[in-house]
């Protein structure tokens, strides 16, 4: 039995999760399989563990019937949520033969039967009922969201602080910031009777409090105890959420938080007796269940990476719905169409009145800044994402046993929130990459005459209006020849094929694609980079690999600054005017007589610089009145669509502008040509093409006949 | 020319009764409920959505906001009319199959007035049998001389989704 291997393959059934979506099967075959190799990890250990084997046999259970039913369901996700959380805790405890607690039932399910082990918490657990939080839902509910809301934030800080402390033990504003965010935990707590996070909160405040008197030093033993105990209030958190969103039936939290209450009294009392606290491994108190245990021995000498920006106050921030945001932009959209019409009628006026035409010109350049001002507010900057990565790429290192430097730069670039969030996954999956494959152990390293601790570096950067976020490492870089040989051996590639390196390098992104060595180590699966490559796809953005033997790897993500705006082409049909989103279109012209040409009288084609594309008329689509049915009196917009190229016929280009993107509600999402709708500058509704489904629609017309 | 109507809301009992908005469609009286009307704006210009049952007349900018408009004429079988001086779309706020609230637009001919209509004043619909489906009627009262049908706007707008997926099957130009 091998327990980073184990919890390695929990991560990987949590990080599939991320991208299963209810009544897709996407992810389930694998989820299905990582959870057959965890089972044999765990039936391999002596003596076998009842608890963890019982509740991933319940899982697997879940996962047949999914299977079955061909895709995962609601109910399924959020048991398999609470599953996922769960394990890691279960692997540590049994790891440190502590009492292994029961895998959460989802409600419905039946109880399982108490294990022995299991029996005396539950007993010792009614003689303590401080152990437990009861929420008053019924009262406290708005109460309760907002504390999840705060804990979270507080949480994070707590973490990114105590990072920056492990470098800089001296930085006294990271060090205050993370009592202030435990101290307002406890206020918090407290006054919704949420007792155990209160108390856990208190000692790590005295802990802090300590540390602030200068009478402990926070070296890594102290610095582990409060990232743990951090964990553990988090996971109480989510208990909570879970309950007040109805994911869970109501019922008492069990907080399994003694041993940590312990653990931190013992720190408090070495250090208070004159002596740094030694690394105590203390069992966990009988009767207690742990339902969280430190993880004992984590390699300190890994660096967390600087996050030295962190301990910067941020000052005045306001929560805003993103409705109210929403309605915002739509006004300011508005404000912007009623400006442009008032202009235009009175510039005629304006011309004989300087006054006028200066307080219209005024008036233009507030509206301006007014809408490029309300544009920002969706614009987050991408800090916290990479700060999230320096946990991550901390926790990795110990586990793989590399060291790893880990470098930010670039967290201001700002992007559209709803990026933001989109990326974080692919960006932890190739980070992961980067660590496991792409570095080299220490030993490797130094043989090669690399320093031995490896670099990863993230960047976020401006260019040409799009967002660059870039992943390097100095490690070993993609292993060409292996990539050719496992895509000649899959039949992706002829042997002896000559491939330019860069095409080799796309082949990763093949689904099922894998050259690890070690199929069972953290990532190399293969189930991870095309479901990046397809998460990066649906932003509109794009991935690039740049790879050197020996040097490392780069890999580049392209992303828009925002998915609200898209650069369109306005065209017109009869009295109707239509937006083709400018990426799509290739060229525009006038057609000839020699250029056009037809199958049968029906199938009408275009002759452009030699190839023959199909022309669709877009009037007889769309069943509209055109200001003329010959296509000499027309023009014809290529556009491409699912690598091929077509012809529409439309009747004039009006121009290029730059368009916010609206939803067009549920009334029309079956009618798949409309890929969203846009206000002009005149203020009416003009609808965005979806291009791809017009030309198969097209092809299917052309079938039919 | 919007008139935002900020009735305060009724306690609402099932029998039907209550404020609503009566308008015209040909030669007949409707009504809705006051609480499911969000505006009344004068006709404006309306985006053609191609491929979309003959009812469904489009989109419309309502302040930034861009809603479908539903022409109820041709959503009961009358014959479509004419824009006229006095055609206007009720906005009204309806329940989704998701349950969640969407603004839709109702173009109607002529609006008339906000009623108050006591629980005698209303007769249950009669049954017509397979010749017309009343299931979106709430019932019909007497009012000023003449009768005017009550509409569960929510159901009328649901039928509405229902019929659009057998219909909106591309027509082969």
């Amino acid at each position: 039995m091998n327990f980073p291997k184990s919890l390695q393959l929990g991560e990987k059934i949590a990080l599939e999760l991320v991208f299963a979506q209810p009544g897709k099967d996407e992810g389930l075959l694998p989820v299905n399989s990582l959870l057959t190799d965890l089972a044999e990890e765990v039936a391999a250990a002596q003596p076998p563990p009842e608890a963890i084997s019982r509740g991933l046999s319940l899982a697997r259970e879940w996962v047949d019937d999914a299977l079955v039913a061909g895709g995962f369901s609601a109910s399924l996700l959020g048991r398999l949520s609470q599953f996922v959380s769960w394990l890691p805790v279960a692997l540590r405890a049994w790891e440190l033969d502590g009492l292994i607690p029961e895998v959460p039932q989802a409600a419905g399910n039946p109880p399982m039967s108490e294990s022995p082990a299991t029996l005396p918490a539950t007993a010792s657990a009614a003689a303590l009922p401080s152990d437990e939080m009861v929420l008053n839902l019924k009262d406290n509910e708005d109460l309760l969201r907002e504390f999840i809301e705060e804990s979270r934030e507080h949480l994070q800080e707590i973490e990114l602080g105590i990072l920056v402390m492990e470098e800089n033990p001296e930085d006294e504003e990271s060090l205050n910031a993370i009592f202030r965010a435990f101290h307002t935990l406890k206020g918090g707590s407290g006054f919704l009777n949420l007792g155990p996070i209160n108390r856990l909160a208190h000692e790590l405040e005295s802990l802090l409090e300590l540390a602030r008197q200068h009478k402990l030093r926070l070296e890594p033993h102290s610095i582990n105890l409060i990232l743990g105990g951090a964990d553990a209030l988090k996971a109480l958190v989510e208990a909570i959420q879970r309950q007040v969103s109805g994911a869970d039936a109501p019922h008492p939290i069990r907080a399994d938080i003694q041993p940590w209450i312990e653990k931190i009294q013992q720190a408090i009392a070495a250090c208070q007796a004159g002596k740094t606290a030694e690394p105590s491994r203390s069992s966990p108190t009988p009767g207690f269940t742990p339902a969280v245990v430190p993880a004992e021995g984590a390699d300190e000498s890994a660096a967390a990476g600087n996050a030295n920006s962190q301990s910067k106050q941020n000052n005045g921030i306001v929560k805003v719905d993103t409705g109210k945001l929403d309605s915002l932009m739509d006004l300011v959209g508005e404000m912007v169409v009623a400006q442009a019409q008032v202009t235009e009628n009175i510039d005629s006026a304006a011309a004989h009145n300087q006054l006028l035409a200066r307080n219209l010109a005024q008036l233009r350049r507030i509206t301006n800044d007014l809408q490029r001002t309300a544009m920002s507010l969706r614009m987050v900057p991408i800090r916290g994402t990479f700060q999230k990565m320096t946990r991550l790429v901390r926790d990795l290192s110990a586990k793989a046993g590399k060291l790893v430097d880990l470098q930010i730069s670039g967290g201001d670039t700002e992007m559209d929130r709803s990026i933001i969030e989109e990326v974080n996954s692919p960006l932890v999956h190739m980070i992961r990459n980067a660590v496991d494959h792409g570095l080299e152990t220490p030993e490797v390293r130094t043989a090669c005459g690399k320093p031995a601790k490896g670099t990863v570096s993230l960047r976020a950067f401006h260019q040409g209006g799009n967002v660059v976020i870039e992943i390097k490492d100095d490690g070993a870089g993609l292993d060409r020849q292996r990539i050719l040989a496992k895509a000649i051996q899959r039949g992706l590639v002829q042997e002896g094929q000559q491939l330019a390196d860069r095409d080799i390098f796309n082949l990763i992104f093949q689904p099922g694609f894998s050259t690890a060595e070690q199929v069972t180590e953290i990532s190399g699966r293969g189930v991870g980079m095309d479901v990046v490559r397809r998460n990066i796809n649906r932003l509109h953005g794009k991935i690039e690999i740049d790879s050197r033997p020996g040097q490392g790897s780069k890999f580049s993500i392209f992303l828009p600054l925002t998915l609200a705006i898209i650069d369109g082409l306005v065209v017109s049909v009869g009295s109707e005017r239509f937006l083709l989103p400018t990426l799509s279109v290739r060229e525009s012209f006038r057609p000839t007589a020699e250029m056009l040409n037809s199958i049968h009288e029906r199938a009408e084609t275009v002759n452009v610089r030699g190839q023959i594309l199909p022309l669709l008329r877009l009037h007889e689509h769309f069943n509209l009145k055109p200001e003329s049915r010959d296509p000499l009196n027309a023009i014809i917009v290529v556009v491409e669509a699912e690598g091929h190229d077509h012809c529409l016929m439309v009747d004039r280009l009006l121009g290029k502008q730059e368009i916010v993107i609206k939803g067009l509600g549920p009334t029309f999402q079956d009618n798949h040509y409309l890929a969203g709708a846009a206000i002009l500058g005149d203020g009416r509704v003009s609808l965005i093409l979806d291009v791809n489904s017009l030309v198969s629609a097209d092809h299917l017309q052309a079938a039919v006949g | 020319m919007s008139a935002n109507l900020v009735e305060p809301p009724l306690a609402k009992n099932h029998s039907g009764a209550g404020k609503y908005l009566t308008f015209i469609l040909g030669r007949e009286t409707y009504g809705i409920e006051v609480l499911k009307i969000r505006e009344i704006i004068r006709m404006v210009d309306i985006t053609v959505v191609p491929q979309m049952p003959g009812y469904i007349r489009g989109v419309i900018n309502l302040r930034g906001k861009i809603i479908p408009v539903v022409d109820l004429r041709i959503k009961f079988g009358l014959s479509r009319a004419e824009t006229a001086e006095r055609t206007c779309i009720i906005v009204v706020q309806v329940r989704t199959a998701e349950n969640s609230a969407m603004l839709m637009g109702l173009v109607v001919d002529q609006v008339e007035e906000v009623l108050n209509i006591a629980k005698e004043e209303i007769e249950e619909t009669p049954d017509f049998g397979a010749k017309l489906d009343t299931s979106y009627l709430l019932g019909m009262a007497k009012v000023k001389g003449t009768v005017a049908s009550l509409l569960d706007i929510d159901r009328v707008l649901a039928a509405a989704a229902l019929e659009q997926i057998s219909e909106t099957c591309p027509s082969a130009a």
